[in-house]
């Protein structure tokens, strides 16, 4: 199957700043690339952020079997030894390889902000072609009278600060992976 | 606390300092060229300047209507749960936040980068307070560490090297850093800086835009630092500059596709992240997050209202206006601008700081417009650095020499040319019979001698005219020459070269006598008055020329008249139709004229260009110039950086020789490296800089106006 142009595009971006994307099938096998990309790092647990009822059973199912721990929630008190979060993203924006992920949840921005790694699921579907499409979506969110969190991530953080020498991974996560189903 | 020196004294002390630091000036030189070769791969595809108006537009449209967005952002935010202030001065500032923190029970305070809190020195006053301050922004936490003040808006460490850092990182973990392993530098700055996040009971941010609309905030970042100083500590102080309201989302998104490719050369930030509201937190017992968000004024609301300056207030800090800058490149961090820093630096101190931290810097400026071409948000940046010093004269109430003998010369053409006239006379002994002095009487300091200085011609153009004029007039088109003082009273030459090729063209040259200097040397003194007068007299001048075209063979006086005569004296049918007329030597040769190389006996010299800062970016002619060396005969040799300033900036070179000449030397290396055997250029200042330059090196490649190498080449037309 030859991927769409925009879902081209979205890859072509994101994997310009560092982030690994694949396209997969279904959540299922988002489930076992994290579990095994968790593995091979010799991390101990799996944080999930977002996810639907089955989705999350799916994935303690699977850590059980690996022998990792799904952190329970509330992620605070574990905020600092996350090593996998495992997220939904609401929406894609092809033109600069950006995931948009309603963090109005305190979970989610744990989840997101300081896992080691973190793993997005972005369904095919959910991709736009730039942040401009996405206006109306966003202002549902944040013209609502009732806090919000909205962040666009691109790539996993980054920093010049040191003579301008691109590093990667200072404060937020050192990876981030997206895995397009769909 | 940062201090910027008041005298010009100290300040050049300081320059020299900078000069001499060698990762300083290879560190932004090196940033200075790679950020602007990089920017047309970053801009590909984008509409720079369609954006660039469209936010402008927007920009000045919200300006004005400033406390109506505040109106609308704070009844949002405060229905979701925040607390909104606006606060007066920095002083209010700096109460309203520790009185913030005090009825939290705070006492540890973790900030992410906010320039707006280091304009109000917000640091300094919450430790004075008693909170304990960590900066989180890799950049910000060195410096902080270092007790310095940012030296880059956007890289506030770019004046250290990784060797510095490696040491200052081996003392604060007690343990050897490898300094070439930057990668692993930053990694201590995510394992030391982890537990202040945590630990804080208060994260301080700033925010790049405030949505009227929803009461969100829009934070553009890289590091991730923000993230968890707005979600980790109970309670978020927002610091906002006013003039970071918009109306709503859409304008916010139409700046983010500027503001991270000019700031640091991404299509998108790692992290743009909204906020609003009171926020699920489970670090507070409400298990909601306390936020405030504290607009400040500063200032801002009266300069919102100043016709002049209001147009500051566009500035989305990316920083670019310095990375340009061929002074910041030379001499960086404070040495310009105080906490602001680069061109937009010069013109905010005085509004935020006062006159004693600008009134030395706000000088240092060669009006080169690098700066302007850069500027997402179109501030005409050398032009506001003027009015600023202006300013600062003002309210000093008190003038330098200069200005007093500038205003009373310069408004009386006659005596302004009496004594042109004398000064031929007073040089003479020091020429030694040659067109240039090689060396420099006694009484100029001995950094003035990088370059030789062209005598005072004995005969102006104006008198030469008188000569040649032609009797009959032309049959078909005349043009009218602006001679502007360098060509009248240094190189007349290169208006005789300009007669010559005209009269073999068979076009009719007009020049009208009562024509004086073009002001710009009085604008860059902050001369308003005078520099109005001369714009009437040479409106009046040329009031009756019938020419279809004024040429100018001075790309500075070219760019003043044709943008800066509207701003100085209105936008009148009269000066729109003296505007309207300017023309430079080759857009003139070859999109009125339409030269072939027929018409000229080819040399196959190899010649370089140096583009004017006035013409490449002040008139936006950049074809023109190096179709005509080709065109007529010689062989174009491109050179490294051809459009940038040579440093000469009319009397900047004389105020700061220091930087003028460094600016000189890398210009002139990179025409040697070449291979070419003539420069040319068209403007007789930068003709003046060069040649005085390359005189000084003795390595034989000429310097010439454009149009004399032309008028060299030109054969005779058939009629
Ligand atoms: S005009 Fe040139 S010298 Fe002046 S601030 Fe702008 S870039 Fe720097
Ligand atoms: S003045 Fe313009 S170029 Fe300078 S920081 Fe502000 S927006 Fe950027």
């Amino acid at each position: 199957m030859t991927p769409s142009p925009m879902i081209q595009l979205m890859k072509e971006k994101a994997e310009a700043v560092q982030a690994v994307v694949f396209q997969i099938g279904d959540f299922k096998e988002a489930v076992t690339y994290t579990i095994d990309l968790t593995k091979r790092q010799n991390g101990r647990n799996i944080a999930a952020g977002g996810l639907s009822k089955d989705q999350e059973d799916a994935l303690r199912e699977a850590c059980a079997q690996a022998h990792l721990t799904l952190l329970p929630f509330p992620l605070r008190p574990h905020a600092n030894k996350i090593h996998t979060s495992l997220t939904l993203a609401d929406w894609g924006i092809a033109e600069t390889g950006t995931l948009v992920i309603d963090s109005t949840k305190e979970d989610i921005r744990i989840a997101t902000m300081l896992a080691e790694i973190h793993v997005a699921v972005l369904p095919a579907s959910r991709i736009k072609p730039d942040a401009e499409a996405l206006e109306r979506e966003i202002d549902g969110i944040l013209k609502k009278d009732a806090p919000a969190y909205l962040a666009f991530i691109t790539g996993a953080s980054r920093t010049a600060d040191i003579e301008r020498v691109l590093a990667i991974g200072v404060h937020g996560p050192k990876e981030l992976h997206i895995l397009i189903t769909g | 606390m940062i201090k910027t020196p008041s005298d010009m004294k100290s300040y050049k002390e300081r320059i020299r300092k900078a000069l001499t630091d060698p990762f300083l000036r290879s560190a932004l030189d090196k940033f200075n060229t790679q950020y602007r070769e990089n920017r047309p791969r970053i801009y590909a595809g984008v509409d720079f300047e369609g954006i660039r108006d469209e936010i402008a537009a927007a920009k000045d449209d919200a300006l004005p209507a400033l406390m109506d967005l505040y109106e609308s952002f704070k009844k949002h935010a405060e229905a979701s749960g925040a607390k909104v202030h606006l606060v007066r001065d920095a002083e209010e500032a700096n109460r309203t936040i520790s009185e913030i923190a005090r009825e939290n029970g705070v006492k540890k305070i973790a900030k992410s980068k906010s320039m707006t809190a280091e304009e109000i020195f917000l640091n300094d006053h919450l430790i004075e307070a008693g909170y304990e301050v960590i900066e989180t922004d890799l950049g910000e936490w060195i410096i902080q560490l270092r007790h310095e003040g940012p030296s880059h808006m956007v890289m506030p460490a770019i004046h250290l090297s990784r060797y510095q850092v490696g040491d200052l990182f081996g003392k604060v973990t007690g343990k050897k850093q490898d300094s070439e392993n930057i990668d692993k530098l930053v990694k201590v700055a995510r394992e030391r800086l982890r537990p202040a996040f945590l630990t804080a009971g208060m994260g301080i941010s700033g925010a790049n835009f405030a949505l009227a609309d929803s009461g969100a905030l829009g934070m553009v970042t890289n590091e991730g630092n923000m993230r968890l100083v707005t979600t980790l500590p109970s309670v978020h102080v927002a610091l906002v500059g006013i003039e970071k309201l918009v109306p709503n989302l859409k304008s916010a998104l139409r700046i983010l596709k500027v503001l991270p490719r000019n700031a640091t050369g991404q299509a998108i930030t790692s992290y743009v992240t909204w906020i609003k509201g009171a926020n699920e937190s489970l670090s507070s017992f409400s298990h909601r997050k306390i936020l405030h968000i504290v607009f400040l004024d500063n200032g801002r609301l009266a300069m919102a209202k100043d016709p002049i300056f209001s147009e500051a207030l566009r500035c989305i800090r990316c920083g670019a206006c310095a990375n340009v800058c061929p002074i910041y490149s030379k001499v960086g961090e404070h040495r310009y601008g105080h906490v602001y820093i680069g061109a937009i630096g010069l013109i905010l101190t005085l509004f935020y700081h006062g006159k004693e931290s600008d009134r030395v810097i706000v000088q240092n400026c060669l009006n080169c417009q690098a700066c302007k071409s850069v500027c997402p948000v179109d501030i005409d940046l050398p032009y506001l650095i003027k009015k600023t010093y202006r300013l600062v004269l003002d309210q000093e109430n008190r003038k330098p020499v200069k200005n007093l003998l500038l205003s009373r010369i310069l408004k009386n053409r006659k005596l302004f040319h009496f004594l042109l006239r004398r000064a031929y006379l007073a040089q003479k002994p020091f020429a030694a019979g040659d067109t240039v002095i090689r060396h420099l009487p006694h009484f100029f300091e001995k950094a003035h001698g990088f370059r030789s200085l062209p005598v005072i011609a004995k005969t102006p153009f104006r008198d030469r005219w008188k000569r040649i004029a032609p009797k009959a007039e032309a049959s078909g088109k005349t043009v009218a020459l602006f001679a502007g003082c360098a060509v009248d009273f240094i190189y007349p030459e290169q208006g005789e070269s300009l007669f010559e090729i005209l009269q073999k063209q068979n076009v009719g040259l007009e020049f009208p006598l009562d024509q004086t200097c073009c002001g710009l040397p009085a604008m860059m003194a902050a001369e308003e008055e005078t520099s109005k007068e001369l714009a009437r007299q040479n409106i009046e001048a040329f009031a009756d020329v019938k020419a279809e075209h004024i040429l100018t063979l001075c790309a500075s006086c070219a760019s003043h008249l044709k943008h800066n005569y509207p701003k100085i004296l209105g936008d009148s049918p009269e000066v729109k139709a003296f505007t309207d007329k300017i023309i430079d030597f080759s857009s003139y040769m070859i999109n009125i004229l339409k030269v072939i190389p027929e018409q000229f006996l080819p040399s196959g010299k190899k010649v370089a260009y140096h583009a004017p800062c006035h013409l490449c970016r002040g008139l936006g002619v950049h074809r023109e110039p190096r179709e005509l060396i080709t065109v007529c005969g010689a062989s174009y040799v491109p050179s490294k950086d051809e459009d940038v300033c040579c440093g000469f900036g009319g009397s900047y070179s004389v105020d700061f020789p220091e930087i003028s000449s460094e600016i000189l030397k890398k210009k002139l290396d990179n025409v040697e490296a070449s291979g070419a055997e003539i420069l040319v250029t068209d403007c007789p200042g930068c003709v003046l800089q060069l040649r005085g330059g390359m005189d000084k090196r003795g390595r034989g490649i000429e310097v010439k106006h454009l149009a004399e190498l032309c008028a060299q080449s030109l054969k005779s037309s058939a009629t």
